[in-house]
């Protein structure tokens, strides 16, 4: 069983054959808790006997214990699997194309943006001088504006919670209910 | 694996026998227009000539004409699966690659650019109208503040509208990975390093390579002139803005390392990079704050090199500091920096300051004050000459086997002596058999 290609017995992982002591890569988890179960014994046990000395004893002592870090390790074990793919590499012809496709599209979202941030504007700027048109030049003294501006039976601060309703895919059962009265506010 | 053979031998022998059908045409193709490009009269006669008796050395796949080639004296250029790939290619140029995206993207960033174009001809215009309105009309200071920043914009426009170009990209990493790549420097020597002559004139080479510069080697520079203390040792403050490398004869110094005392001799050579347009003059000073004090215990400032009025520019770039001129640029000739034996080492820093409004300084002023070595201090100097640091660079020297040379050489008066720390005496608690115990 041990001499099985990491390819062959990633194909019986992808197709469920089951396999005893397969060399397919084990879980996270349990790879990363054997590893620190076993070698955080001597660094983490190390008691701080000097009082203003954040070595541990093991470490200070010269040649003592093994000076391994254990996130390399696993950075390694993981890195290095069989099974771990292989990083993206491009040509570099390959990789200028896609630099360029990135940029174009990096531009053309720049550019939409832009443009979407200009219309908001125009409409807003459109907006506040129709506003100053019926200010000024209604020639009423502004009281059609001021009218407008009135923000009474408007709900400025929220909805009432009877008009929300779950987004569904298609249209209620019942469909309009006509018969639906607006409760009466009780103040 | 026998199973496959079998299976890829049709397929195989159908790429075999397209493969030699097109590399007829292809290499026929191939060889006319590389002999166009190289001289007039051989496409006649070569376009008659089968491709055995005079193979291209871009498209030779077969060990054997390889052989031939190569008894010519001449290599074949790339690998040998480059060249066979390119036999049946056509060889097209990168942006004419017949791929949908890539086409389309570039369609949109060629948009982009002639907006861009079209935006440079209309601020040149107006920045003409500006320059060509008379003060009186619109006002000094605000001719002043409109100019520049108008030039600024124009800049930037410049920059915008070639940044996205894929060819501009590759021509950069060309004509830049060379010149920054400090491995096959020195398998080569200093002239690799003329990387900046045909491009660095143009703003956005000038922006690109600023920007590279930035992500390390100025990194590592502020890091190591920060860390060694020679920042508020020297002087006050420094953001350096152009690109230094220093050379030993042909070897680069890289900022901080040790350098032997023997090596220092001779002059050093500087590739100072500018990434702006125009010329400045600069001033450039070596100083060691480093020089033990015996009398005072402390440590003094010793100048190891003053020059005044040198010009570069982002194309101009060498500056030889054994070449500057005696009469109207070195104000105090190369000193070469010795560490006494014992002493803590030396740090070696040079420092690029431009001077003010890019105006050259009075040589013979500045030569009759600053004659003393050891009583120049930098930060007076920046003050009386309005110089403002704009590079930087270190290197540093101890004592080793061939200081006792030099020193002799130079006529050093400390040659014979050796350095000693005192002896500090532990404090009372501290010491191990102090006399109250008695």
């Amino acid at each position: 069983m041990r001499s099985l290609s990491p390819a062959l017995a990633s194909l019986a992982n992808v197709f469920r054959i089951p396999m005893s002591l397969t060399p397919v890569r084990p879980a996270v988890s349990r790879v990363c808790h054997e590893t620190l179960s076993r070698q955080s014994a001597p660094t983490t046990a190390a008691v701080q006997t000097a009082p203003f000395s954040s070595t541990s004893t093991l470490a200070k002592r010269k040649g003592g214990g093994p000076q391994v870090d254990k996130r390399i390790t696993l950075i390694r074990y993981f890195l290095y699997h069989p099974l771990t793919p292989r990083p993206l590499r491009f040509s570099r012809n390959r990789f200028l194309r896609h630099w360029t496709i990135h940029r174009a599209w990096q531009l053309f979202q720049a550019q939409q943006r832009k443009k979407q941030e200009l219309e908001l504007q125009r409409q807003y700027q459109s907006m506040q001088a129709a506003c100053e048109e019926l200010r000024t030049g209604a020639g009423d003294g502004g009281k059609l504006f001021r009218v407008s501006m009135n923000k009474k039976g408007v709900f400025t601060d929220l909805f009432p919670i009877e008009y929300a309703r779950f987004q569904t895919e298609s249209p209620a059962a019942e469909g309009w209910n006509y018969e639906w009265k607006r409760p009466e506010k009780k103040y | 694996m026998a199973h496959c053979e079998r299976a890829s031998k049709p397929l195989l022998q159908c790429l075999r026998s397209n493969y030699s059908r097109s590399l007829a045409g292809v290499q026929r193709h191939g060889f006319h227009s590389t002999a166009v490009a190289a001289d007039e009269k051989a496409p006649a006669e070569s376009t008659s000539e089968p491709f055995y008796k005079s193979p291209d050395p871009s498209l030779v796949s077969s060990p054997r004409l390889e052989r031939q080639l190569m008894r010519g004296g001449v290599n074949p250029i790339g690998s040998r699966r480059r060249r066979a790939a390119l036999q049946g290619s056509s060889n097209l140029p990168f942006e004419e690659l017949p791929y949908q995206c890539f086409q389309e993207a570039r369609k949109i960033l060629q948009a982009d650019r002639e907006e861009k174009l079209a935006d440079i001809q209309k601020m040149e215009v107006r920045i003409a109208n500006v320059e060509a309105t008379p003060t009186e009309q619109m006002g000094e200071q605000a001719k002043k503040s409109k100019l520049p920043a108008m030039r600024i914009h124009l800049d930037k426009l410049k920059i915008l509208a070639d940044i996205n170009d894929p060819l501009v990209k590759r021509k950069f990493e060309d004509g830049q990975g060379k010149g920054f790549d400090v491995s096959s420097f020195h398998a080569t020597g200093i002239n690799i390093c003329d990387f900046a002559t045909g491009d660095m004139s143009k703003p956005i080479y000038q922006y690109l390579a600023d920007q590279k510069w930035r992500e390390y080697r100025r990194k590592i520079l502020v890091q190591r002139i920060t860390q060694m203390k020679v920042i508020p040792d020297v002087l006050a403050k420094c953001d350096p803005v152009v690109d230094t490398r220093l050379y030993f004869g042909k070897h680069q110094i890289q900022p901080g390392e040790f350098v032997t005392a023997k090596t220092t001799t001779v002059p050093p050579k500087l590739d100072v990079q500018l990434f702006e347009r125009g010329e400045k003059l600069v001033t450039i000073a070596v100083v060691d704050p480093d020089v033990p004090n015996v009398e005072t215990d402390n440590f003094d400032y010793r100048t190891h090199f003053l020059a005044v009025n040198v010009p570069v520019s982002a194309t101009a770039t060498k500056v030889d500091l054994s070449q500057l001129s005696a009469d109207s640029q070195v104000v105090l000739p190369w000193l070469p920096p010795v560490a006494q034996k014992g002493s803590p080492y030396h740090r070696l820093s040079l420092f690029i300051l431009e001077q003010d409004g890019s105006k050259p300084l009075d040589f013979t002023a500045v030569k009759a004050s600053e004659t003393d070595r050891d009583a120049i201090r930098l930060r007076t100097l920046q003050r009386q000459y309005q110089l403002k640091a704009i590079g930087a660079h270190l290197f540093r020297t101890l004592w080793d086997d061939t200081t006792q040379e030099v020193m002799e050489q130079l006529g050093f008066e400390g040659a014979d002596m050796e350095l000693r720390r005192k002896k500090v005496e532990p404090l009372p608690y501290k010491r191990r058999n102090p006399s109250s115990f008695r």
